[in-house]
């Protein structure tokens, strides 16, 4: 593993090699400076970023990458990753304060909770059918609550594009819908 | 009309199966010989051409399209709908798998999508090949196919409901855009 140190790899912006992350980022990147979803696995597990909990599976690190995947090239550079270790970790804090028994999961009531503490202002309904696909016997593990926040954060992002004037009410045309949803 | 439900499955060149062929066929298949295939019991029949197990989540997806009691499996009845539809598919799959690699690669796949009618930017398909494709070879096989099929199929009928006027635009809440797309992706 690269050490970020003085003197160490050619190129980066200045303070970048001190990141500590651009450590972990640059073990496993190739030359052109992206990486994959099965890279972004092996790098959030080597830097811990999922803590004490269970590492992500692959189908949540494509999921992460195409969160922030703006150019659509299904890679990540190592802007992306730090930014998207920050966010992690901020919803890595969140769901640790609603696993009070430190058992790796948390109950539906307490993801509704959580849910809302982020901001999302979400129906008991809506909220069913998001604790139907991500728990598991009333639970849901840290990585689904990773994978949950993802997806609600780029389909509300989705929508508000659609919705300038803030009314609440977004207008799809089909071919739009189904690639929007689709590059999730 | 700006856009209509895709593959509706081929013109039947086949002529359906005699029920002798498909209780044969059954009888292998349900190895504890429970009277009813199971999710598992499927997969090991089916092949997806890369030595490596049946995309599970295509199984399942398969067996609840055809188990009408809930039952997490189907019988022999039921059987006959799951053996169509997967001949049905391998004949797409071979249709569109002009270099008989066994995969579909990107250009394949994009005109086995325009061919079922729809419409999408070429940097889509890339998107969808990396989306579905679990042999990460940068194209899908068999099973990876249809499961990304069945996914854009659920997603075409998810949108149906709300065009009530069936002019390909839907208007719809910010709660009953997430519930429509929270169910499929």
């Amino acid at each position: 593993m690269a050490y970020p140190g003085y003197g160490g790899a050619p190129g980066g912006f200045p303070g970048q090699q001190q990141d500590p992350l651009y450590g972990y980022f640059s073990s496993v990147a190739g030359q052109d400076g992206q990486i994959s979803a099965d890279e972004l696995q092996r790098c959030l597990t080597q830097s811990g970023m999922a803590g004490s909990y269970k590492p992500f599976c692959l189908e949540t690190c494509r999921l992460m990458i195409s969160m922030l995947d703006r150019d659509m090239s299904g890679t990540m550079g190592f802007n992306e990753f730090k930014e998207l270790s920050q966010v992690i970790n901020g919803w890595k804090s969140t769901f640790s304060s609603y696993d009070r028994d430190q058992s790796g999961t948390v109950e539906g009531h307490e993801l509704q909770q959580a849910i809302s503490a982020m901001g999302f202002n979400l129906s008991p309904q809506a909220m069913n059918v998001i604790m139907r696909r991500h728990s598991t016997n009333g639970r849901i593990a840290f990585d689904d609550f990773i994978s949950c926040c993802v997806k609600l954060r780029a389909l509300t992002s989705q929508f508000q594009s659609r919705d300038t004037s803030r009314t609440g009410q977004a207008m799809f045309g089909y071919d739009d819908f189904i690639q929007v949803t689709m590059s999730l | 009309m700006a856009y209509h439900s895709p593959y509706k499955a081929p013109p039947h060149i086949n002529a359906p199966p005699d029920q002798g062929f498909l209780w044969n066929i059954f009888q292998r298949v349900d190895k504890d010989r429970s009277g009813v295939i199971s999710d598992s019991e499927l997969q090991q029949a089916l092949s997806n051409g890369t030595w490596t197990p049946f995309n599970p989540v295509t199984v399942r997806s398969i067996i609840s399209m055809f188990d009408r009691e809930n039952k997490g499996g189907v019988n022999f009845n039921e059987f006959a709908g799951v053996w169509k539809y997967i001949t049905d598919w391998q004949n797409i799959f071979r249709t569109y798998d002009r270099d008989n690699s066994g995969f579909i690669d990107k250009n394949e796949l994009r005109q086995a999508l325009t061919g079922f009618g729809y419409r999408l930017s070429d940097q889509f398909y890339g998107t969808l090949i990396e989306k579905f494709d679990r042999q990460r070879k940068g194209q899908v096989a068999f099973d990876d196919f249809i499961q990304c099929c069945i996914v854009l199929q659920r997603l075409t009928d998810v949108f149906r409901r709300y065009d009530t006027d069936q002019d390909g635009w839907i208007q719809v809440s910010y709660e009953q855009y997430l519930s429509m797309v929270f169910n499929i992706v």
